[in-house]
């Protein structure tokens, strides 16, 4: 599975970040740089879980400010500074559903579709699209995160962890559960 | 209700993005968003519960207070009716003060007050180690409550001199002079206080203590000054006058010496010792700057000829990252033979994702990571090129081979073009030194041919501690015990300023210091910066600064030439070395931090 890059930092550009994060926390005009950087991961990341685009550019200007807001929370975990972003997106597009169920959408290409076949050794027939579909929106929203994450985002384990707190090992025993139930499933649409 | 599923969405294009990315406006609403907190604070007056709570439990406490005073003042009335004659406050009080004003950074550092006992009925002067006289006038001091006081009074008094005892000893050098800000330099600084048995004396309202403060600033341009902890401010008291004289008179040999011909020593002394050393060192920090300045070439990257018969990958691609390779047109990466892992089999597979990573031998190899579902196959890979593309590449390469040559050349001829002007210098400054030298000598043997053998001792070893010795005596009238100052003040310099970060040279982690000082070496004075701002510096470009920090007990500092190096820099990141565990006394403490 090809991974998301963004995850992946050297040593110097942890400490980079953590440089202007230090700075930010005195100066909230240094926090341009982040803003910048990581700007559009995050719109992607809210727009993929919504239909409106312009609900998805306020939580992400909502995202930020709570960032800035919080920044002197900020703790340093090893990991990039777009894991804490994340977190907080994932926090606020959670508190939006739980208002606005309505707002709530899946997206993702027939790539994805097609991996997710693949990954439970399944062959896979644009006839299947409905029916998987189907199976996908029935998961329980946990799961339906864990799907979109890891299926359609690419994203480690490990980062998925950090945007979930939870530990990554719980993060692998989940989506395997999850891979079982969905394996169970695919292997009824054959019959 | 179920959500909706769109397969294949349509994506927002960058330039969407982009359009709606308003760093600005969000500072704003940052900015708003934390008045509006700051304002919501009071927002809780508007709750009835909790304004009625409040009321009725301010009404409760005031109530209590007034009981226990009106109670106690009644027990007071009944022991005595003399009131209190000097305004002093209590120990207690003034503690309570200290603490959260004046603020010692290091309890290593902490020096002990040096006590004395008089008293009180007969008086007495008090000779301090640095030669500072303290006059008691009999009948000085008196209690709490006013009464004179029987017996033995201990004086408890301490000096401050330089920058490193102003640091130490947390005592705030900043002064508000009806709304504008100053920075005190010191010509010297004392505390003094006055107990018995425990409790605090204090000086009565017609007595007044005099200090005779040795100092080893012998300029006129300070004022005398008193620390009011309470208003938290200095508090002008007169203009200072520095007794020149007073020493040398004390000096039987000195006093021989004209006033002239000993300044005149002074200055010839401080020249060859000080002066032009300073500025032998400076002629070398100019050249290392100018030095690290000239540019300095990359070599360009040798093309590599593929081997024939050697397995190679051809890729399509982009180099952005890489941009060594950019320069050439075709690479091709040739496996390399350490890959036990490699089989021609990989070649038969339409791998789905393949990422070119920096290899073991940056520059030299590559890392090819080839993937396809759970599959992932990594290689160490070399760029190589083949037939024209190689005679294409080299050519290209000579070139820019011949123009790095002549670029390190150009940089060679410019660095000893600067060695040689700097080592001219350094020498000018030499001989002037050995002939300012030669002069003072001679002006030495003038002066002493003039007095014999044993004063002239005492004169050679005046001469040798010039630098060190109490140059004059400032003279303070006392009536009331606390923290007493000669200083000039000096205006919080506005040239620039910046939020610094502070990096620990050792560990390269982020230093959070509870303390930062910022020594402003031009103007002998020292910052006590604010924590809550950030500990921001303003700074005057030109001065010469240092910066001193403190970390629970640890002490780090970042030197002069460091400061003006991190100021000159993008980032702003100070590098700070952690001074060793055993300067933990107050004379390592200064050679540590240059003083």
């Amino acid at each position: 599975m090809a991974i998301n890059p963004h995850f992946h930092h050297t040593n110097q550009q942890l400490t980079e970040e953590l440089i202007i994060i230090e700075a930010a926390k005195l100066n909230p005009e240094k926090f341009a740089p982040l803003y910048d950087k990581y700007y559009k991961q995050i719109f992607n990341y809210v727009y993929q879980r919504m239909e409106s685009k312009d609900t998805a550019f306020d939580i992400t200007g909502q995202v930020f400010l709570k960032a800035l807001t919080n920044l002197q929370k900020y703790q340093f975990k090893g990991v990039p500074f777009a894991s804490w972003l994340y977190r907080i997106a994932h926090n606020e597009v959670m508190q939006l559903f739980r208002t606005q169920k309505d707002k709530r959408c899946v997206n993702a290409d027939i790539g994805d579709l097609r991996y997710i076949c693949e990954e439970n050794e399944e062959p896979f027939f644009e006839e299947y699209i409905p029916v998987i579909k189907k199976l996908i929106l029935n998961l329980s929203g946990d799961d339906l995160q864990m799907v979109e994450l890891r299926f359609f985002e690419k994203r480690p384990f490990k980062e998925i962890a950090e945007i979930l707190e939870i530990t990554e090992v719980n993060a692998k025993v989940r989506m395997y559960r999850i891979i079982e139930k969905l394996k169970k499933s695919l292997s009824k649409i054959k019959v | 209700m179920s959500p909706n599923f769109n397969i294949d969405r349509p994506r927002i294009t960058d330039e969407e993005i982009k359009k709606h990315q308003n760093f600005t406006e969000l500072v704003e609403r940052f900015k708003q968003q934390s008045l509006k907190q700051a304002r919501g604070d009071e927002s809780w007056w508007k709750n009835k519960k909790i304004r009625y709570s409040t009321v009725i439990a301010g009404v409760t406490i005031i109530c209590t207070i007034t009981y226990f005073s009106l109670f106690k003042n009644q027990v007071k009335e009944t022991k005595t009716n003399e009131t209190l004659i000097t305004q002093s406050p209590s120990p207690k009080q003034n503690k309570e003060t200290k603490t959260a004003f004046i603020n010692a950074p290091s309890t290593k550092l902490k020096t002990p007050y040096s006590t004395y006992k008089v008293n009180n009925a007969k008086g007495g002067n008090i000779t301090h180690s640095t030669s500072s006289t303290i006059k008691v006038p009999k009948n000085s001091f008196v209690d709490k409550s006013g009464k004179d006081i029987v017996g033995d009074v201990t004086i408890e008094y301490k000096e401050f001199h330089d920058v490193g005892d102003l640091i130490t000893s947390g005592i705030p050098m900043a002064y508000d002079s009806a709304g504008t800000k100053y920075n005190l330099e010191t010509a010297g600084m004392f505390d003094i206080r006055g107990s018995q048995d425990g409790e605090p004396v204090f000086i009565k309202a017609d007595k007044k203590l005099e200090v005779e403060l040795a100092s080893a600033n012998a300029e006129r341009k300070f004022n005398q000054y008193y620390l009011d902890t309470l208003e938290r401010n200095w508090r002008y008291i007169q203009k200072d006058h520095a007794k020149l004289s007073a020493l040398n008179a004390a000096n039987p040999v000195l006093a021989k010496v004209p006033k002239a011909t000993n300044s005149k020593m002074a200055a010839m002394k401080n020249e060859i010792e000080k002066n032009i050393p300073k500025k032998i060192d400076s002629v070398k920090v100019i050249y290392t700057t100018r030095a690290e300045r000239l540019p300095r070439p990359k070599e360009p990257a040798k093309p590599v000829e593929s081997t024939l018969g050697k397995p190679v990958f051809k890729l399509d691609g982009s180099y952005d990252d890489f941009p060594e390779l950019a320069a050439f047109n075709n690479v091709i990466f040739e496996v390399g033979p350490e890959n036990k892992n490699y089989n021609k089999e990989l070649h038969n597979v339409t791998w789905s994702d393949v990422k070119v990573t920096q290899g073991p031998v940056k520059g030299k190899n590559y890392l090819l990571t080839l993937s396809y579902r759970s599959r992932s196959e990594k290689l160490v890979v070399y760029p190589v090129l083949s037939g024209d593309d190689f005679d294409k590449a080299e050519k290209i390469y000579e070139k820019k081979l011949e123009s790095y040559q002549a670029l390190i050349d150009k940089r060679s001829a410019e660095e000893k073009k600067l060695m040689a002007e700097m080592q001219s210098k350094q020498l000018a400054y030499l001989a002037e030194q050995k002939k300012k030298q030669e002069a003072y000598d001679q002006e030495k043997a003038l002066l002493f041919a003039k007095y014999n053998v044993a004063e002239q001792n005492a004169l050679a070893s005046n001469f040798n501690n010039m630098s060190i010795q109490v140059k004059a005596t400032r003279l303070f009238e006392v009536s009331k015990f606390g923290i007493y100052n000669s200083d000039c003040p000096h205006p919080v310099a506005e040239g620039s300023s910046l939020i610094p970060i502070f990096m620990s040279a050792e560990k390269k982690a982020i230093v959070h210091p509870q303390f930062t000082y910022l020594v402003d070496h031009t103007n002998k004075t020292v910052y006590n910066l604010d924590k809550s701002n950030g500990f921001t510096i303003n700074y005057k470009p030109g001065n010469s600064y240092s910066v001193c920090l403190f970390l629970q007990d640890k002490m780090y500092f970042c030197n002069k030439a460091m400061f003006t190096e991190t100021i000159n820099s993008i980032n702003k990141t100070f590098t700070v070395e952690q001074i060793k565990e055993d300067a933990s006394n107050l004379v390592d403490f200064k050679k540590a931090i240059e003083i």
